[in-house]
């Protein structure tokens, strides 16, 4: 649908039909585009790496340095990292699993329906998107409080999922548009109901788009930090928080913090790397629809 | 007996029917939207009643008494006159375009940079993807200890330049903005070369085949051609960067914390430090509730430019 | 061909990731590890409440923490408790405390309680008043020998709100080596300190006379402040309401706005850690800064300058009659906690500022409270400053940032229009006006 190579796909990409000086500029540039972006990343994984003063040797030690697992080994024992993970998976997944189970039906029935308040309430979607979540997360603390659910896992799932899964709505409601209805049109013919339609037909012809929007809302709420900073408990804290603890006033401790945020950074690097195919799917689904 | 079964079956099949007419038109679609509905309703629209309500009342969340008192709409005169909330909306404003038209740049060039499908290419291309997947909070992390006045490796290498750095890229009052800006470009950049790598693949040839029998040039081709097509992706990428630019929170929390002075204090960051420092509620939620407008009549025009483009 | 080598690729990153991670979840000893502890302290009267209890201490990942590590599995030995220890940072650790007592969530039963938030917790009701339980356990808790001034550390309105834990002198460090060779006495007066600063200066050496707090919020605020206090400034007038924005503020402002042309750079931007990092990296001859870092100069993993620091009472404008800053970190109780958790808290207390854990607690980076720790011939000759912080506390001003329940919107006034004038772009008369209206504006 999106990377539908096309035959004339040439006549886009300025990489063909080149003379050598300008193939090499642009191999040039190519090169420092990938060092801009990967050089801030590279610089966080060594100095992991690096132990104390080592972290900020003047000039920059990029590649020979006094290479220690000492950084691991001290936030090992002084931090709680496997109890930030495990809530951070938690969270993540609760969030994941109630986003799709509620937004990817409302996308389908949005893409589908023919009424136009139905299609309009899209937008209502996009609305809840645009509020800014410092406005919903003090009312929302509040009444977790009434409720006597601060720092439960659930409260944070729920907040999350609110913005999550009016993301997915947007998502899966220019996914499904695209997928032709033919199938589902036969399968109404045949005696099966609009959820059977939906269920055994679209759903099953969709699963990339699932996939995408899935691993969109990991990304949310593994990143979030503001909510996570007001509703966890001890118990609860996720991993952006357990990164501040590596902060103090004693001196700059790059190499733990850079241990804490490699950990933190573990999912965005599994899913940039190795399911790009959805990731860049999810980034155009709601774009080039609108 | 055999009468009335009749009778209740008939009715049953009518009731059905009619059920069945419903569901095949829209009741099925309702059904399906319905317990999102229900959830956002439940979890979300409360608060941000509460928070259109707040906004009228003067209201401190530390009060042991939590006493709230209703004072019209003075929160919202307030706001009119802080000189900090100007100053915050001015720096918002820059911030905001600032990021967009350069991410939307240096995006639409990096597209075309890396457009074919050549194994390198796409190797190179998913490196890219890293940055958008990170946690925004470990990126400002990682760019304010790579911007360290003393030990950083950016004012390091701009030393070694000649150029002089003087406090360092985040407390320069001119460098400051600059320098965050660079961290979301170099965040959402890669975003936004996706999104316009889907609209370049999905262009349609035929224009293309036209003017290259015409021999037009490659430049007016991307000017003529590849630009104007290109219009509605262009307007939904604005759109959404916009929508997550102005709520920037995370990055600016981890470097600057709105400094020096108040050259990076964003409204987003101005409206948590009263609502999380100084805990007044009713006139933080007064800020977030201008915020959100800014917000949607913004979209709003962006949807409605992108309405006409559809039409 | 393309895919077979991307994947390659990819899991060779991850399976470097991986192995790393699980390379080293081998258990080791905490980083600075404790000289070895003596024979444990002698049971206190009344541990035995805790057995069985389950507290969560939130504190801040200040040098203390380090005692913290060390002497928890003590207590919970000798009690018989399960005693958590939450490390945060300082605004977080504010944050979530704040969260918790408006919540009434009660997830922490213990608290590292900054001096300056003693009035916003006392008049709020967050923490317990001790007053009771001080009461009750007189006899035992030795009260004289806690230094007067430490007793600002929770005290709100008569009520202690929070417990002395941990108490610092602003003092002034110095490089002794290198004022030796520049044949400059260690300054005594505001005055001399300035003139050091300014001739011990050398950009081109990348050395520099200084080292000071200049980044937005508490930061540049609290050093403002240590500033205000020792040209004999006021932040409040006589009725208690803020006058930032005096004539001899202003003088002050700019006399602290001088000593950063003989700072580092980058100071405009420094918080403590990166202050403490100059001092201990060697470029910087003097630095004004809390005495609980004094022990981490002679460490040689984090420190290039042991054995070349010393270290002198702060030095106050001339005429004055010396005072110096003092600040540091109560211990407060839940207000939101069961009686019986509140007990066990005040039980820990209890133990951790008995003058025989007070010596543990000291030589594992904590800070003193009790004069019979600071004098103790063994503390002394392991740290032979501690005579200068006695004089520091015996002549300390505890309210020169003040604790009042508003200090919050102070700090965030000064902390922005503050730094606005550093970086220079408002005068010093524009900076405090600033100052003072945003305050006057947020005034609750």
């Amino acid at each position: 649908m999106i990377f539908r190579r096309s035959r004339h796909s040439d006549e886009i990409s300025v990489m063909n039909r080149r003379s050598a000086l300008e193939r090499v500029v642009l191999t040039i540039v190519t090169i420092l585009v990938v060092l801009f972006f990967m050089l801030p990343i590279f610089w966080l994984v060594t100095t992991s790496f690096k132990f104390g003063r080592e972290a900020f040797a003047i000039p920059p030690r990029w590649l020979f340095f006094e290479f220690t697992l000492r950084n691991f080994q001290e936030v090992l024992a002084t931090t709680k990292i496997s109890q930030y993970l495990l809530n951070s998976i938690i969270v993540s997944t609760g969030a994941t699993i109630l986003s799709l189970a509620l937004g990817v039906p409302a996308g389908y029935a949005i893409a589908r329906s023919q009424s136009r308040i139905l299609n309009s309430s899209a937008y209502f979607f996009l609305i809840l998107l645009m509020v800014p979540p410092i406005a919903m997360l003090i009312p929302f603390y509040l009444i977790m409080r009434d409720l006597r659910l601060l720092g439960t896992y659930a409260s944070l799932i729920i907040l999350d999922t609110v913005f999550d899964a009016a993301f997915v709505v947007w998502m899966m409601r220019s996914y499904f548009a695209d997928v032709p209805k033919e199938m589902e049109e036969a399968a109404l013919v045949d005696g099966a109901s609009r959820f059977a339609a939906f269920w055994r037909v679209a759903l099953p012809l969709s699963i990339p788009g699932v996939v995408a929007a899935a691993i969109y809302v990991i990304i949310f709420s593994w990143n979030d930090f503001l909510f996570a900073l007001m509703l966890t408990s001890p118990e609860t804290k996720t991993i952006p928080l357990g990164i501040l603890a590596s902060f103090s006033a004693v001196e700059i401790n790059w190499g733990k913090m850079a241990v804490m945020c490699l950990f933190a950074i573990i999912p965005a690097l599994v899913i940039a790397l190795f399911l790009n195919r959805y990731f860049v799917q999810g980034a155009t689904m709601g774009a080039t629809k609108g | 007996m055999v009468t009335t079964d009749h009778q209740i079956s008939t009715q049953e099949n009518r009731w059905l029917a009619r059920v069945r007419r419903f569901r095949s038109r829209e009741g099925a679609y309702w059904v399906m939207l319905a317990p999102l509905l229900v959830f956002v309703v439940a979890v979300a629209i409360y608060p941000l009643l509460f928070s259109f309500r707040i906004s009228f009342f003067k209201y401190r969340l530390t009060d042991p008494n939590q006493v709230q008192t209703f004072v019209g709409v003075d929160n919202y005169l307030r706001a009119l006159q802080d000189p900090t909330v100007l100053t915050a909306l001015r720096v918002t404003l820059i911030y905001v375009a600032g990021t967009v038209i350069v991410e939307l740049l240096l995006g639409l060039a990096l597209a075309l940079l890396l457009a074919s499908e050549m194994r390198t290419t796409r190797f190179v291309r998913s490196f890219l993807l890293v940055p958008m997947a990170l946690p925004p909070l470990v990126v400002g992390l990682v760019w304010k200890s790579l911007y360290n006045a003393d030990f950083g490796v950016i004012p390091y290498y701009l030393k070694q330049m000649g150029v002089s750095v003087g406090r360092g890229p985040l407390a320069e009052p001119a460098w400051a903005m600059p320098a965050v800006i660079l961290i979301d470009v170099w965040q959402w950049t890669p975003l936004l070369m996706i999104i316009f790598l889907a609209g370049l693949k999905s262009l349609p040839t035929e224009p293309y085949e036209a003017a290259y029998a015409d021999g037009a040039t490659r430049w007016s081709r991307f000017i003529h051609i590849t630009l104007p097509l290109l219009k509605p992706t262009i307007l939904v990428a604005l759109l959404l960067r916009t929508m997550q630019s102005f709520k920037v929170f995370d990055t600016i929390y981890a470097t600057t914390g709105g400094g020096p002075g108040s050259t990076t204090t964003v409204l987003n960051f101005h409206i948590y430090t009263v609502g999380m420092t100084f805990f007044d509620m009713g006139y933080a939620a007064s800020l977030a509730n201008v915020l959100l407008v800014i917000i949607a009549i913004l979209s709003a025009l962006y949807i409605m430019l992108l309405e006409r483009q559809q039409l | 061909m393309y895919h077979k080598f991307c994947r390659l690729c990819h899991s060779i990153v991850i399976a470097i990731l991986v192995l790393s991670i699980v390379g080293c979840a081998a258990p080791v000893a905490a980083p600075s590890a404790a000289p070895a502890a003596e024979a444990p302290a002698p049971i206190a009267a009344g541990l035995e409440v805790c057995q069985g209890q389950n507290l969560v201490l939130a504190s801040m990942t200040d040098q203390y923490v380090a005692a913290f590590r060390a002497l928890i599995p003590q207590f919970e030995e000798a009690s018989g408790a399960r005693l958590t220890l939450d490390e945060l940072g300082y605004v977080d650790l504010y944050q979530k405390l704040i969260a918790d007592f408006v919540g009434q969530t009660a997830n922490y039963d213990l608290m590292t309680v900054d001096i300056v938030w003693s009035g916003e917790f006392g008049q709020n009701q967050y923490t317990l008043p001790l007053d009771d339980f001080m009461a009750r356990d007189e006899a035992e808790l030795q009260l004289d020998d806690i230094l007067p001034v430490a007793w600002t550390l929770g005290e709100w309105q008569g009520a202690h709100v929070a417990y002395p834990l941990a108490g610092y002198a602003n003092v002034l460090n110095y490089r002794k080596d290198v004022l030796e060779e520049a044949g400059i006495e260690p300054p005594a007066t505001q005055e001399e300190l300035l003139a050091a600063a300014q001739a011990l200066t050398d950009p081109d050496a990348g050395f520099y006379g200084m080292a000071l707090l200049g980044a937005k919020g508490p930061a540049v605020a609290q050093d403002y402040m240590v500033w205000v206090q020792q040209h004999g400034g006021r932040i409040l007038d006589d009725e208690g309401k803020p006058a930032l924005n005096t004539p001899e503020n202003a003088e002050i402002l700019k006399f602290f706005g001088e000593l950063f042309n003989y700072a580092p750079p980058g100071s405009a931007d420094y918080w403590w850690d990166q202050r403490e990092t100059a001092f201990r990296s060697g470029n910087v001859a003097m630095m004004e800064g809390w005495s609980i870092a004094r022990a981490g100069y002679e460490n040689p993993e984090i420190s290039s300058v042991v054995g070349k620091v010393d270290i002198a009472v702060a030095p106050v404008k001339a005429g004055l009659e010396p005072k110096f800053g003092f600040g540091g970190w109560g211990i407060g109780i839940n207000a939101d906690s069961t009686p019986q958790e509140q007990e066990c808290a005040w039980q820990f207390i209890k133990w951790l500022t008995s003058p025989e854990i007070q010596k543990e607690w000291l030589r594992n980076d904590g800070a003193p409270i009790r004069r019979s720790t600071m004098t103790d011939p063994e503390i002394v000759a392991q740290y032979p400053w501690m005579p200068v912080l006695l004089e520091s506390f015996e002549k300390g001003d505890g309210d020169y940032r003040p604790r009042i329940p508003q200090y919050s919107i102070i700090q965030d006034a000064l902390g922005t229009h503050v730094n606005a004038f550093i970086v220079g772009q408002v005068t010093a008369e524009e900076a405090l006006d600033a100052a003072q209206k945003q305050v006057e504006d947020n005034w609750q």
